[in-house]
């Protein structure tokens, strides 16, 4: 511990301390603009500057580098401070005028302007070396740093050109205090509604705004560590140590009785109708980005803005995206109608723009939904039915110019009409997952034609399967919305409860036994058996079936040369009698 | 390696080939001597060696004919024929070849009579004018080598550190830090195992100076000899010297000496067979002053950005690549093996109680005996300027001294009589510097003198901190605007609170002592400030736009008569007036560029 | 005896989980297929006995069909590919028998396929049409 005295008070910190931080421990705040904690302080702003007076002399140090010693006396306010901290500061005023952060600083030192001379009066850089540092010590890039000397220093690439060690990841305008530093979207985009980049957003984030749980990850992609080795800050600040990059995927076995898959579904891929234009048209989106958008802890805090930053005038709301269609899913996704009125009625509260929703049927099929829809038709949104045939930018009249034109065939009025509007919403459907057959394959169950999982029966057993023990619940199953999924979420968990809160176990009625006097013992049927149920007794000489594994294929059984293989219900003598009983005149 | 000349030469010419000299065709003064010797046919007798700069600028070319000491200067190619026959082949010496001093008759042939050397005490310079810098058995002839030898057998580290400790050496590179204290500092310093290094800083970057240049040229191998007993001192085993890539001449002597002292043994592997290693490698500079600032000269050699880090830590503690690091000045180095060998007693002999041994400056400005002087610390600058110097040239008054370069300060005439040493020169509001000293008279502008300086450390600011980097430019727009007559009331205070704030709160060296000039000028010759503010006028028309150019008819045309000479060299159609009358200056055109009263030969033309 | 008013009896082997399923959906939602087929039930088409087959040729069959699930998809995980193995086998004997390879049929029907079940089935029945009565030697036959 070190003694030292700070503006008249007595304080103690620890070793290696610096003046700075001694201060801010104990709530006097020093001034500075060159400094930040998670960089080696680099001391050239000397905004920071405080006397110290160290065995009766006198000396004008930083204190962001300058250690406590023991028995100093320290003063942030002298006069002689002050002075040197004012005059730098005025001299900042008239290097970089346009920086916030030193007009705020002036102000604070009752600086009104600058008696020198301005030579850019936009200029913001204060050559406080933030972004070279960060670009240094925590990206591991070394892509930027000063050139030129004195007092044309600049802060640049080599010989300003383009750097192929810049990894793009804005590091360096994170730092930046004045904001000199800025980042440009290339194709000149305010609001950049791509499914994964809605916005700005750190290699550190939660997924989306309502994930559960609402837990951030690393994004490998983005993330500067992987990139350069270096960084790590995420982990430096985090205080429960919870950051690991090291972490590695862990196969885990987990031995249970029953499984309920819930693997959800995939989106409708909206590029694969290439006439809507997603993907070509920056304001044509797909609904899940339309939430992210609308969503009041996401990127635009809530506003609906299109991608040059502006509010749109008028929104037009594609329905049956990818379903309802014999060229992509001919299923109706069941949920699409529902949302996309809501999504009406949010652009109606939320901004002046004209709705339009372009729907085949209206499916309000629920609680509350064909009251909803009628509130929509006296909000004044507009309703066209009619499958949209294609958007595009091309304009025919002056209206369009500048806009995306929805065409669309009215089928209540008869006639192709066009639909100038700024924003396109794809109403998108709801698809299996990609990996649905490789899933019923692990779990021996199968999938319907459209490939989502086949229930056993689609009135009395919409929650199991043919296999015992998986059970299915979501939109693995079938397109459907929230209080359906919870619905069948619950009477799938509690089949699986029932399962195992039983204390019995049902065995299959239709398993195959071996009649111990036919067994001749060859074993044919030990190899066959798919469940290896079957054993082969030494001491006997026979083959035995465990009930408890056998599950009545009975591959055994048309296998066995000697009949002495046969399965419960569905023996030989049973099915010959069954042939016989077709030929009955 | 070529080997030492082991024939007997009756004379041997010592020509001097600083680089002052070769500018001024002394190889062309050697070959002139070589051709005129092998002429008369004197080639086994009379041998022509080039040294390193041998002192006396002003004076050069220059030749010392030894043995008798004898001193020829501002010789031309057409003086060499004459000179060969009537002194080396006849033995008379001629006069008019010899140095005169101004006001008297006859001219001194000695050269150790002559007041520019006799109170030079050299140490540093101890073998200048008398060896080959390419040859090194020339300098071991002369003692080279052996300090090392003693160091390397007879003493241990320790022992070393305290002889140097004991002699009071100084840094000699501005910041007269104990050299024998800082190699303590580095040889306890812990080093995880790593290096420690050894580093000659060779940057001068004062302008106009030319101590480290003049000693690298001439003498290198002292330099290397120093460094080599250091590094056994403080435990190094290799070393760099930071030469300014503006010296061509000094890193191609140094490459020679350092190969040359390869060859002997002296560098390298087991030294001397004392199984101590240690080997020397150059870094040469890219143009700027600040790296001659030792943290930022470590980053260059690091090959990073060339700018200061703030100390501590010090380098002595975390240096090159964050070990332990010995670095001292060229003049520093030179002195170690004279201290070793002559022993710490004898050289703390000479100089005061704080500052021993002796100092090179570079004696420049309106000095009659500009050049090169190595003198014991204690004497007066009286002694230097009036004795050494040979006073102000043209019968001008002497009006201040600056010293350290743009570093330091002007000293006024009224201190004079001061003795220099590191203490006494900070006191008045200088500093001793790297030895830069130069002479100003009347004439001379102190406001312009300060501005000259500031512009200087404003170009070669590295820009880092902001008191340097804004403060030196707002300094330089301040003194520009009195120079130019738009000096303001306020000024004065601005420059002066600048001034202060900028010595305290810059990170270097550079930053700490660029307001020096300002601070001692606006000390002790606020008069000319304030006469150039308020008054709009410059008392030694320097600067131009606040003279008043007028013609004294009388005297153009009863003196002149109208000889039109300045009408002819106006730029600006300034002067109205023809041959045979009366010539007078059209105020309103006149753009103040005075060259209608450097080019009057009559001296009508007078400025106010 | 015409073939116009021949109507070729049939016999199916389903197994449970995809074929028998399939014919069930097949029903429910009313598609319409030829009544020729008689459908016996078996739990996976790996029980199928090549007997059965044998059987019912012998019994006045004049085509019999063996239904399971798709490769990979069996619900016994590879009864089909038993019951695949025994068809080619016994298609070859049947040969040798004077049964025609076409009278023996072996198909792959899930439990979604409704539609492909009532294909099979009728195309299997044109075939059968085209083909006409079996007649085997020896068995019992309806006399025309």
């Amino acid at each position: 511990m070190v003694n030292l005295t700070i503006d008249g008070k007595k304080i103690k910190v620890d070793e290696g301390t610096t003046i700075l931080q001694a201060a801010e421990k104990n709530d006097i705040k020093i001034p500075s603009l060159c400094f930040h904690p998670l960089l080696e302080p680099y001391a050239a702003c000397r905004v920071c500057v405080v006397e110290v007076i160290k065995k009766g002399e006198s000396e004008i140090v930083t204190s962001c580098n300058t250690k406590v010693t023991e028995g100093i006396e320290v003063k942030t306010d002298s006069e002689r401070a002050m002075k040197a901290r004012e005059l730098n500061v005025e001299m900042l005023l008239a290097q970089a005028p346009d920086a916030e952060a030193v007009q705020e600083l002036a102000k604070d030192l009752g600086i009104k302007e600058t008696r020198f001379e301005v030579k850019d009066p936009d200029e913001k850089c204060i050559l406080c070396g933030l972004c070279v540092r960060a670009c240094e010590e925590v990206v591991g890039a070394d892509a930027i740093s000063f050139n030129e000397r004195g007092a044309e220093r600049t802060v640049s690439t080599p010989f300003g050109q383009e750097s192929e060690a810049c990894i793009g990841c804005t590091a360096c305008s994170f730092f930046c205090p004045t904001g000199a530093i800025t980042v440009e979207d290339l194709l000149g985009r305010e609001v950049i509604h791509d499914e994964l980049h809605l916005g700005p957003s750190s290699a550190v984030r939660v997924p989306i705004r309502q994930a559960v749980p609402m837990v951030p990850f690393i994004d490998e992609e983005a993330c500067i560590h992987f990139k350069t080795g270096e960084c790590k800050l995420c982990e430096q600040v985090c205080e429960k140590e919870a950051v690991d990059h090291d972490m590695e995927d862990e196969e885990v076995k987990v031995e249970v009785g029953s499984v309920v898959l819930a693997s959800g579904f995939k989106p409708f891929d909206a590029k694969r109708i290439q006439a809507y234009g997603y993907g070509r048209f920056n304001n044509v989106i797909t609904a899940l980005e339309f939430e992210k958008l609308v969503n009041a802890s996401g990127p635009t805090g809530g506003k609906i803005r299109l991608a040059n930053g502006k509010e749109p005038e008028s929104v037009g709301i594609v329905h049956c995206v990818g379903s309802r269609d014999e060229n992509y899913n001919e299923y109706c996704s069941r949920v699409c109608c529902m949302y996309s009125l809501k999504f009406a009625h949010l652009l109606n509260e939320k901004t002046n723009a004209q709705v339009y929703d372009f729907y085949i049927d209206m499916r309000c099929f629920g609680k509350g939904y064909e009251e909803f829809y009628h509130r929509l038709l006296e909000e004044g949104t507009k309703f066209i039915r009619g499958r949209v045939s294609e958007i595009t930018d091309v304009a025919v009249t002056e209206k369009e110019e500048g806009k995306l034109v929805i065409r669309v065939e009215d089928t209540l009025i008869g006639a192709m009409r066009r639909i100038p509007v700024d924003m396109v919403v794809l109403s998108i459907g709801l698809e299996p997952g990609i990996d649905q057959n490789e899933i019923a394959r692990v779990f021996n169950i199968s999938c319907s034609q459209d490939t989502f999982f086949l229930e056993r029966h689609p009135k009395l057993g919409p929650v199991s399967t043919f296999s015992d023990g998986i059970f299915l619940a979501g939109a693995c199953q079938s397109p459907k919305d929230i209080p359906d999924t919870v619905a069948q979420a619950g009477a799938a968990a509690s089949e699986a409860l029932s399962l195992a809160d039983k204390g019995t176990f049902e065995l299959e009625p239709v398993t195959a036994e071996i009649d111990k006097d036919l067994c001749s013992g060859c074993q044919i049927c030990v190899s066959l058996c798919p469940f290896t149920a079957i054993t082969y007794n030494e001491e006997e000489g026979i083959s035995e079936i465990n009930d408890a594994l056998c599950k009545g294929c009975g591959t055994c059984v048309s296998a066995c040369p000697s009949g002495a293989s046969q399965q419960r219900h569905y023996r030989d003598n049973q099915i010959f009698a069954e042939i016989e009983g077709i030929f009955i005149e | 390696m070529e080997k030492a000349n082991e024939k007997a030469y009756r004379l041997h010419l010592m020509v001097c080939a600083g680089t002052a000299c070769v500018s001024n065709n002394s190889f062309g003064i050697k070959d002139a001597l070589e051709k005129e010797i092998n002429k008369q046919g004197l080639e086994d007798e009379v041998l022509v060696v080039t040294t390193g700069c041998n002192g006396f600028c002003e004076r050069g070319p220059l030749l010392v004919v030894q043995p008798g000491n004898v001193f020829y200067q501002q010789l031309e190619e057409k003086d060499i024929p004459h000179l060969v026959e009537e002194h080396f082949l006849k033995g008379r010496p001629v006069k008019k070849l010899m140095y005169k001093p101004p006001k008297e008759k006859s001219p001194i042939p000695i050269l150790s009579d002559i007041n520019f050397f006799k109170k030079q005490v050299l140490i540093a310079l101890r073998n200048r004018g008398l060896i080959d810098p390419e040859k090194i058995d020339e300098y071991i002839a002369r003692d080279g080598y052996s300090a090392l030898a003693k160091a390397l057998t007879e003493m241990e580290p320790k022992q070393i550190i305290n002889e140097v400790k004991d002699s009071g050496l100084r840094g000699r590179g501005g910041g007269g830090f104990p050299t024998g204290l800082k190699w303590e500092f580095v040889s306890k310093s812990s080093t995880n195992g790593q290096e420690r290094y050894i580093v000659c800083n060779g940057d001068e970057g004062d302008p106009g100076a030319f101590m480290d240049r003049s000693i690298l040229e001439a003498d290198p191998h002292a330099v290397i000899e120093g460094m080599i007993i250091g590094a056994k001192a403080i435990g190094a085993s290799k070393g760099f010297v930071y030469v300014r890539n503006e010296y061509p001449l000094a890193v191609s002597r140094l490459i020679k000496a350092l190969e040359q002292a390869r060859g002997y043994g002296l560098l390298g592997k087991d030294i001397l067979g004392s199984g101590f290693d240690f080997d020397i490698k150059i870094v040469r500079g890219a143009g700027a002053f600040v790296c001659g600032e030792e943290t930022a000269l470590m980053a260059s050699i690091e090959g990073r950005l060339g700018e200061p880090r703030p100390r501590p830590p010090y380098p002595a503690e975390k240096g090159l690549w964050d070990n332990p690091t010995c670095i001292n000045n060229v003049e520093t180095w030179a002195n170690v093996p004279v201290i070793i060998n002559r022993s710490a007693d004898w050289y703390s002999n000479i100089g005061t109680k704080t500052s021993k041994g002796t100092k090179v400056f570079s004696l420049v400005g309106k000095i009659n005996n500009t050049g090169l002087v190595e003198v014991p610390m204690g004497i007066t600058l009286r002694e230097i300027i009036e004795d050494i110097g040979g006073g102000i040239p043209d019968g001008k008054k002497f009006k201040a001294v600056q010293t350290g370069g743009p570093s330091g300060g002007c000293i006024p005439a009224k201190n004079i009589d001061l003795p220099i040493d590191y203490e006494s020169l900070t006191e008045v509001g200088s500093m001793m510097g790297s030895g830069g000293m130069v002479v100003m008279d009347e004439d001379t502008c102190m406001v312009d003198v300060a501005k000259y300086f500031i512009s200087f450390t404003q170009n070669e600011s590295c820009g880092k901190c902001t008191p340097c980097r804004e403060g030196t430019k707002a300094m330089y727009e301040i003194l520009d605007r009195i120079t130019k007559g738009e000096g303001k009331e306020e000024d004065i205070d601005l420059l002066e609170d600048l001034a202060k704030s900028i010595k305290d709160s810059a990170l270097c060296g550079l930053g700490n002592t660029a307001p020096n000039p300002v601070l001692t000028t606006l000390k002790y010759f606020k008069d000319e400030y304030e006469i150039h503010i308020k008054e709009k006028k410059c008392p030694a028309h320097v600067c131009r736009e606040l003279n008043t150019y007028t013609i004294d008819e009388k005297t153009c045309l009863d003196v002149g008569h109208g000889c039109d000479l300045c009408r002819k060299n106006c730029s600006a159609n300034a002067i109205s007036g023809e041959t045979k009358t009366a010539h007078q200056v059209i105020q309103e055109k006149c753009i103040k560029c005075g060259v209608c009263y450097d080019v009057c030969r009559f001296d009508a033309v007078k400025v106010k | 005896m015409s073939n116009e008013s021949f109507e070729p009896r049939l016999v199916g082997f389903l197994c449970n989980w995809c074929s028998y399923t399939g014919a069930d959906l097949a029903g429910t939602s009313r598609m319409s297929y030829a009544p020729n087929l008689r459908i016996i039930r078996v739990m996976c088409s790996g029980r199928v006995d090549p007997q059965f087959v044998l059987k019912a040729f012998k019994e006045g069959a004049d085509g019999v069909l063996i239904s399971g699930c798709h490769p990979g998809d069996c619900h016994y995980q590879e009864g089909n590919y038993k019951a695949l193995r025994r068809h080619r086998l016994l298609s070859k004997m049947l040969e040798q028998m004077g049964i025609e390879k076409e009278r023996f049929r072996l198909e792959w029907v899930s439990a979604a396929e409704g539609e492909k079940f009532q294909r099979v089935c009728n195309e299997f029945t044109d075939e059968m049409k085209k083909l006409g009565p079996l007649n085997l030697n020896g068995g019992k036959k309806n006399e025309q």
